[in-house]
């Protein structure tokens, strides 16, 4: 038995946050498509799956809204991931300038002083020799060239 | 029927010197190790090394390049294990249960079962391609847009079946990502969903979406974990146990057969391959088991079906390259130059008057086969040692690895980027309940979904009748209805009998 409790929880207007987004992603996909053409076959697929999907939605809505003075599942909160997901960000948005080596050293460096590796050796070792052969050994695989910092300025 | 001549010539080419077999070792490890790196594709590995068959006779270059193909097809299940990294496509629902696997201490287990159910699958596809070569390649003939429409359908309406949470959100999810595979150049010369970016003109890169929804949205959450296997005791790799788990992939012949038989017809449909086969044998593994709601969650099945069908999906799309000489996938298409580079043309021709070269080539597989278990259990110990790392410094490598990976694959940094968004996204999505899987099929499917509900409409000028003159897709509908509703029915059934 779910406990009712006065105010409304707030794990369950999340919820229904995240299915208006969704849907609201998916009506505006749509309607971009309908201006890009209304042609059958620019919407053959497209137009049937939306109107399936906004259907799904507002079960889904009726549904949450139901529950929506049940206590829900307390989940992961966004800020235990915040830190992660905001360094993992700074790191691909900053590789055109930084390149991918200099980048992945900062990245690696930043990374595993935030977490708490406080000897210097290990943050410096670590975070140089691996950024350097993984930056080596992608930039000879690939048949096209990567942005990198130091190792383009040391193969001139 | 078999040629017992060109079979007894096929066995004299192969085994009258060593010779052959020299190249095929280091292509199993290439395949290996490309497999097992996020990023670099097994064609990645067959075209970086195809200019070296320009030194080797027709023979031996099919033999290396089979041996990469091989050793890669069983590499992208050790990162899908460890690390729920799919390496490849092609091994995404070997993460569904072979990543739990590891999270409880049985990874050693886990990586057994995909080494054993690989090289049986194997072994099983291409003793279906010796026998069945010639019929194959008159059904893969067959099948056109409506059939592979309804085998999407398929594998959508079974979607569903793969949430463990809520059945809505998990076909919201699937959908979602179906409109999201479609996004880009439609058929009709206009983009959509592109928002002015030139990246999204060819739609959205599937690996490193998969990467991104599937890996960096874990990683995310096991920050905070220390290891990636929290009981010491269970972190030890054991060449013991990876043996153990190889014996109990032997254990399940039933599901290593009907991975194997999905494998190889789903494979030798060109464009659908591996990507699809491991998927369709999983759901359908899921969906016969006695206990569907331990899928997900570590089950042993769970890898055996997947690992099966995706080894065993080599075979498939090599019975259209030899026989039709079509590429099914990119792989097959780097044995296409092969071919091209040895001025050979495959097709119903090459089988007939170089039948000899296509037993060698079969016959070569199964010896790989062999080859990849030793080599296998060398090389896994190596790197199963990747669950020893504390997470402090395997989460930043990792994903600095997917970063990598991503731009490999796309050639820019739209792979990076969407790596990121999709972590985002698949944070999002376990943190509310939705299905990840489901997603991430459905953007795979997206694009060919579209093409062949497209391509069935032009050919049918828009007639709902035109698919009852198609048998073939009349029978996958068939097995569509009864993997939906033959389990319930036969309940049923039983019930009233009982009663």
């Amino acid at each position: 038995m779910s406990r009712q409790p006065e105010n409304i929880d707030r794990n369950r207007i999340a919820d229904l946050v995240v299915l208006l987004v969704l849907a609201s992603i998916v009506v505006l996909y749509c309607i971009d498509a309908m201006r890009a053409s209304t042609d059958v076959l620019n919407l053959i697929l497209v137009l049937p799956v939306t109107a399936i999907v906004l259907v799904l939605c507002l079960l889904q809505f009726f549904l949450d809204v139901q529950k929506l003075r049940q206590v829900g599942q307390p989940g992961e909160p966004p800020s235990a991931v915040l830190p992660v997901a905001g360094l993992f960000a700074a790191y691909v948005l900053s590789l055109p300038w930084l390149g991918f080596d200099l980048g992945t050293f900062l990245f690696l460096g930043a990374f595993l002083w935030v977490h708490g590796e406080r000897r210097w050796s290990w943050l410096l070792g670590y975070s140089i020799s691996f950024a350097f052969v993984l930056s080596m050994f992608f930039s000879m695989m690939l048949p096209y060239p990567m942005p990198m910092r130091i190792l383009h300025m040391a193969s001139g | 029927m078999i040629d017992a001549a060109a079979l007894a010539a096929a066995i004299e080419m192969l085994f009258s010197s060593a010779s052959p077999w020299l190249i095929v070792i280091p292509g199993i490890l290439l395949g290996l190790v490309f497999g097992a790196i996020p990023g670099l594709q097994i064609s990645t590995a067959m075209a970086i090394f195809l200019p070296m068959t320009l030194y080797m006779d027709f023979m031996q270059a099919m033999l290396f390049l089979t041996a990469i193909f091989t050793g890669g097809g069983f590499g992208g299940s050790i990162p899908a294990i460890l690390m729920n990294i799919p390496g490849t496509s092609s091994a995404i629902a070997t993460a569904f249960d072979g990543y739990p696997m590891s999270r409880q201490g049985q990874h050693n287990i886990a990586l057994g079962l995909a080494l054993g159910a690989s090289c049986i699958g194997v072994i099983v596809g291409y003793t279906i391609l010796f026998l069945l070569i010639s019929p194959i390649s008159a059904i893969v003939l067959r099948i056109g847009p409506a059939e592979m429409t309804v085998v999407i359908l398929w594998g959508i309406t079974l979607i569903g079946s793969l949430s463990s949470g809520s059945l809505l959100k998990g076909i919201i999810s699937g959908l979602f990502g179906l409109l999201i595979g479609t996004i880009g150049y439609s058929e009709a010369g206009v983009t959509r969903g592109t928002f002015g970016s030139s990246y999204l003109l060819d739609g959205v890169a599937v690996i490193p979406a998969m990467i991104g929804m599937f890996a960096a949205a874990e990683l995310f959450r096991l920050v905070k974990t220390q290891y990636l296997i929290e009981d010491s005791a269970a972190r030890r790799v054991s060449v013991r146990l990876i043996l153990a788990g190889f014996r109990q992939a032997i254990a399940h012949p039933w599901i290593v057969l009907r991975g194997s038989l999905i494998g190889v017809f789903v494979g030798s449909v060109p464009g659908v391959g591996s990507s699809v086969a491991n998927l369709l044998s999983y759901m359908v593994t899921k969906r016969s088991a006695a206990d569907p709601d331990s899928f997900g969650k570590g089950n042993p099945s769970g890898v055996v079906a997947s690992e099966a069908a995706n080894s065993t999906s080599e075979a498939g799309s090599m019975a259209t390259l030899l026989a039709l000489g079509i590429p099914g996938g990119g792989a097959t298409a780097v044995m296409l130059a092969a071919f091209a580079m040895h001025n050979i043309t495959g097709g119903p021709q090459f089988i007939r008057e170089e039948t000899d070269v296509v037993y060698a080539i079969i016959i070569a597989n199964f010896g790989q086969a062999v080859l990849l278990i030793g080599l296998g259990l060398l090389l896994i110990p190596l790197l199963a040692n990747v669950i020893k790392v504390p997470m402090t410094y395997l989460v930043p490598s990792v994903l600095a690895i997917a970063v990598f990976g991503a731009f490999g694959l796309t050639g820019d940094l739209s792979g990076p980027v969407t790596v990121l968004v999709f972590a985002i996204l698949g944070w999002i999505f376990k943190r509310y309940d939705y299905s990840v899987p489901a997603a991430v099929i459905g953007i795979l499917l997206g694009g060919m979904a579209e093409d062949s509900v497209i391509y069935s409409y032009q050919i049918s000028g828009g007639q709902w009748s035109y698919l009852l003159q198609r048998p073939m897709a009349l029978v996958i509908l068939a097995l569509l209805a009864a993997s939906l509703f033959g389990t319930r029915l036969v309940d049923a059934l039983t019930r009233r009998i009982r009663d």
